[in-house]
């Protein structure tokens, strides 16, 4: 703004520098993009919210408008804050169970012994659908806590223990040669060279972890639980709630948004600001 | 060339001391094979400890824990096509991959229109892509809840599930392969006259079909979990019905027996499937790491796809994968 008040004063607009004509363009290219970014968000509300009264039962399909007056109602009951707080704590215990796990598993993985146990059985964690830990946890705990909180280990070690051990494979074989061929320990090898070459790989798995970890607990809770978010959405689907349930999902998928793209997408790049260059 | 220090120096210092149980036991150590061996053996151990457990915390609950030899029981049933469920195996397999094949199929055909268009238009791109994210990180017991209650039980709502957990990767996918598609042929085929549609044809697809194969791999993969979870709430045969028969009948070795062939048919699939099918696709490619490659590189960057759109994808991003 300031520059192009400066360069108006002095002399006639004649030359925009190539700068400004690069900028403007970009401008308006942005400006074309959020158009139609808008225009999306436009188009998909608006046929939700058309189609719910027309296309399809008011009941069957609440609109978007339906869905925020209900939200509005549930926060009035005041079960809104300790449902997520239950289900959001049972994440935070769970994660951080298979957070440790996961990384430690990868880290036992470059032994190759080792290597071939875990290989099943972070197969077996990735392909296994979630559904079958939900409902084998809700058999033998019943709607005990640690029901939902083994769920989500298991199904998420694995995504972490892959992460991991990719980044195993790619770690700098020369400077762990040259660190044992001057007799460093062990444990400052692993300190020192592994883990800060592990360091990214290790948060890509937790972000892959966590966008699995929340719709696994979730899951778990419908099957297995007497409070958080799984059983609200349980209670409103047997009743045959469609608004509620609808607004139970949305209310925590957007929490879970943006515990994914704020928090854990700010602790990445404070964490990896010594990289500099994260940015491709 | 350390390990030669080290060994020889190791010989010096004491020659007699690598024994023949020392080396033996070095090489079990050093071989993966034996590891891999030992898991289901470890795994046995443990499930049978913890039976042990279970039962000495709660008495009462006896059955909670099945034995192996009922899980193995079931499934050798079950193999054999003898079941107390209203169809055997093979029946209930058919009919999932039947919902699942469909599904796929209609996700293919959307994914890979809307994904050229937002391959190829930005402004296309602008008015899909946070849908597209956003349908992606949906949890698919929402669509499976939804689909249940507004379709009811049957075909229609497994299927739609199925399109839904597919469609934004294989768009995601076809979009990325729309990028990477090489430019200077389209260049080419510009200056030579070439008509737009051959060009499509013989220039874009070529290019795209490893990325359709990976986003049809990711699809078949996702879909596969999805389905299963539709088919609880609302199908009325089929892989995920008939697991909540055995739990809804409470015979935990049903739920353990099924889940162990959900994985089996997981391996088989991804093993028997589709490692042949990219081997017989990508034959007339020049070389077959070149396709690994791609494939390598493009998974990074469906996997930073349900971060958010402006997700830097550093070029080392690991493959991380929900599949098998």
């Amino acid at each position: 703004m300031a520059t192009t008040l400066e360069t108006a004063r002095p002399t006639p607009p004649r030359r925009p520098s190539e700068e400004d004509v690069v900028r403007a363009a970009k401008r308006k290219d942005r400006i074309t993009t959020w158009g139609w970014r808008l225009a999306g968000y436009a188009f998909f509300l608006g046929i939700w919210e058309l189609a719910s009264g027309r296309l399809m039962d008011e009941n069957l399909l609440p609109g978007p408008s339906t869905v925020f007056r209900t939200f509005g109602e549930l926060w009035a009951t005041g079960e809104v804050p300790g449902a997520f707080a239950t289900t959001l704590s049972r994440i935070a215990i769970g994660f951080s169970i298979a957070f440790i796990v996961g990384v430690g598993v990868g880290i036992l993985m470059q032994n190759r012994f080792l290597n071939g146990f875990f290989r099943d059985a972070v197969t077996i964690g990735v392909t296994t659908p979630g559904l079958i830990w939900a409902l084998l946890t809700a058999i033998i705990f019943g709607n005990r806590p640690a029901g939902p909180i083994i769920a989500i280990v298991l199904t998420t070690f694995a995504i972490i223990t892959v992460n991991v051990s990719e980044g195993i494979k790619s770690l700098p074989k020369d400077l762990i040669d040259m660190a044992k061929s001057f007799d460093v320990g062990v444990v400052r090898r692993n300190r020192e060279i592994v883990l800060p070459h592990l360091a990214p790989f290790i948060f890509t798995g937790v972000r892959f972890g966590f966008s699995i970890a929340w719709k696994v607990t979730v899951l778990t809770e419908v099957f297995s639980s007497s409070k958080g978010i799984g059983f609200e959405m349980r209670t409103a689907t047997q009743l045959f709630r469609l608004d509620e349930f609808l607004t139970w999902i949305l209310a925590f998928y957007v929490l879970a948004l943006v515990l994914d793209k704020v928090v854990l997408e700010t602790l990445e790049r404070r964490f990896f600001a010594w990289r500099g260059e994260l940015k491709s | 060339m350390s390990a030669d220090l080290r060994v020889a120096g190791r010989t010096t210092a004491g020659p007699q001391r690598a024994s023949r149980t020392r080396r033996a036991w070095r090489t079990v150590w050093r071989s993966p094979l034996a590891g891999r061996l030992t898991f289901p053996i470890v795994c046995l151990i443990v499930w049978l400890l913890a039976i042990k457990v279970v039962t000495t915390i709660w008495p009462f609950a006896v059955d909670v824990l099945p034995t192996p030899w009922q899980v193995f029981g079931f499934m050798f049933d079950e193999i054999m096509g003898k079941t107390v469920a209203p169809h055997n195996m093979y029946e209930t397999f058919a009919i999932s991959l039947q919902r699942l094949g469909i599904g796929m199929v209609i996700a293919l055909i959307i994914g890979t229109i809307i994904g050229i268009a937002m391959g190829l238009s930005k402004a296309v791109n602008a008015f899909f892509n946070d849908w597209v994210v956003a349908i992606l990180a949906m949890p698919n017991l929402a669509w499976a809840l939804f689909c249940s209650l507004a379709f009811g039980f049957g075909d229609i709502g497994p299927t739609i599930v199925v399109v839904l957990t597919g469609v934004p990767f294989v768009i995601i996918n076809v979009r990325e392969g729309v990028r990477n598609t090489p430019t200077d042929l389209f260049d080419m085929a510009r200056a030579f006259g070439v008509p737009r549609q051959r060009v499509i044809r013989q220039v874009l697809i070529p290019s795209l079909l490893p990325f359709l194969f990976a986003a049809a791999r990711y699809s078949f993969a996702l879909g596969w979990k999805g389905l299963v979870v539709a088919e609880v709430f609302g199908g009325q045969d089929g892989a995920g019905w008939t697991i909540k028969f055995w739990y809804d009948a409470h015979r935990a070795y049903g739920v353990v027996g099924y889940a162990l062939l959900f994985v089996i048919f997981a391996l088989v699939f991804e093993k028997l499937m589709f490692d042949q099918l990219s081997k017989r696709l990508f034959k007339w490619r020049p070389a077959i790491d070149a396709a690994d490659v791609v494939e390598a590189r493009f998974d990074a960057q469906t996997k930073a796809a349900p971060q958010p759109p402006t997700a830097p994808s550093a070029p080392d991003h690991p493959r991380s994968n929900d599949h098998g």
